[in-house]
């Protein structure tokens, strides 16, 4: 189930207060920009970092989104949601990022960035034996390396879907296609997950 | 079985098993495809993989912000405040969605100064024979004369009705 995911985006409807406070940073009030940095801030280096798996370059790429709505801040209007806007920016970003860097980066930073997790059980378990500790390493890796196999597109739908809790029209918007292709990437994509984290989640019972 | 819900031709039926799965429907449609899973033993198996997978990707948390990362970017906006007009000016024509718009303004001057090129004093050779060149003159000065007689005519019924005015107020 998506539920357990602490999501900002999905529970942000309407009204969309998010859009007030930008057209206040439209005014000059800094405050409310501080506001929606502070609300933003890790929902889009977290979208960024499973975007690109990269820790230094996910924060990177998250500082130029907040730049780029900052710079946008008097020309901004509100035509559609203020987490669209936003997460169009990230995806646009991070597309181009993965687009113009893929051939020289190889799969290098995909093999040397393993500090950008945290361990969701460490934190529950506080003390995590070894054999949890590399149990746990595993698994992330295969989910990690599950996603890294996706189409650019399709990672990107899914992560919006998945830990976003976007809806499909918002997913469409910010990826600026149809509802339907979302729906149609949002197939293929879990169908991939599913093949290739069957091993994983063999024996599951619900 | 031939399930609905598991072609993708069928992908608007299998978003509303994903959104089944995830509980996001209403009471009406989640009773609807609870009824169907009690009869299609692939959805119900879907479902269960599909909850799986989800559980599987909530294992990767990935760690929260740098402590500094507001205080990096207020600097950045800083800097990018007090930066001189042309060099914002610079910044901003750097954002990706110009960068179209430039390749199509460059594409489009190169083909019209091809064009001056091609055709300087911005004449286009009529490339028919000189019976069509001959055609095309005529209809020019047919249009022309047409015209010039029609300025004659609305000139006429101008001084026609100047002179009625003039011998009302006589």
């Amino acid at each position: 189930m998506i539920q357990g995911v602490n999501s900002v985006v999905g529970i942000s409807a309407a009204p969309d207060l998010d859009a007030q406070l930008m057209l206040r940073v439209k005014e000059g009030d800094d405050e409310s920009f501080r506001l929606l940095l502070e609300k933003y801030r890790n929902p889009v280096i977290h979208f960024a970092y499973r975007m690109v798996q990269d820790r230094a370059i996910s924060e990177e790429l998250a500082q130029e989104v907040f730049l780029r709505v900052y710079r946008s801040r008097q020309t901004y209007e509100p035509t559609a949601r203020f987490t669209t806007w936003l997460f169009r920016i990230a995806t646009h970003l991070a597309l181009n990022w993965l687009r113009d860097g893929r051939k020289e980066r190889g799969q290098q930073r995909l093999d040397d960035d393993r500090d950008g997790e945290m361990p969701a059980r460490e934190v529950a378990d506080r003390l995590p034996s070894m054999e949890q500790r590399m149990v746990y390493q595993v698994r992330l890796q295969e989910v990690r390396d599950a996603i890294a196999l996706l189409p650019d597109k399709q990672r990107a739908a899914v992560l919006m879907h998945k830990y976003e809790e976007m809806e499909y029209a918002q997913i469409a918007s910010v990826l600026e296609c149809s509802e339907s292709a979302v729906k149609s990437l949002l197939f293929r994509a879990y169908e991939s997950l599913r093949a290739r984290l069957a091993h994983m989640v063999t024996g599951v019972e619900r | 079985m031939n399930c609905p819900f598991r072609s993708e031709d069928a992908s608007s039926d299998f978003s509303l098993l994903l959104d089944y799965t995830a509980g996001r429907l209403d009471s009406q449609r989640t009773a609807m495809l609870d009824r169907h899973m009690d009869n299609c033993a692939d959805c119900a198996a879907l479902r269960v993989e599909q909850a799986a997978v989800w559980d599987t990707l909530d294992a990767w948390e990935p760690m929260p912000a740098s402590i500094d990362f507001n205080r990096r970017l207020w600097q950045r906006i800083g800097a990018m405040e007090s930066a001189p007009w042309y060099e914002r000016l610079a910044e901003s024509m750097r954002m990706a969605h110009w960068k179209p718009a430039f390749t199509l303004a460059g594409a489009t001057l190169i083909i019209a100064a091809g064009f001056m090129l091609d055709h300087p004093g911005g004449r286009v050779p009529v490339t028919g024979g000189s019976s069509t060149a001959g055609v095309s003159v005529t209809e020019a000065e047919q249009v022309e004369q047409t015209l010039e007689d029609l300025q004659l005519l609305h000139q006429f019924d101008s001084a026609t009705a100047d002179v009625s005015n003039v011998s009302k107020q006589m």
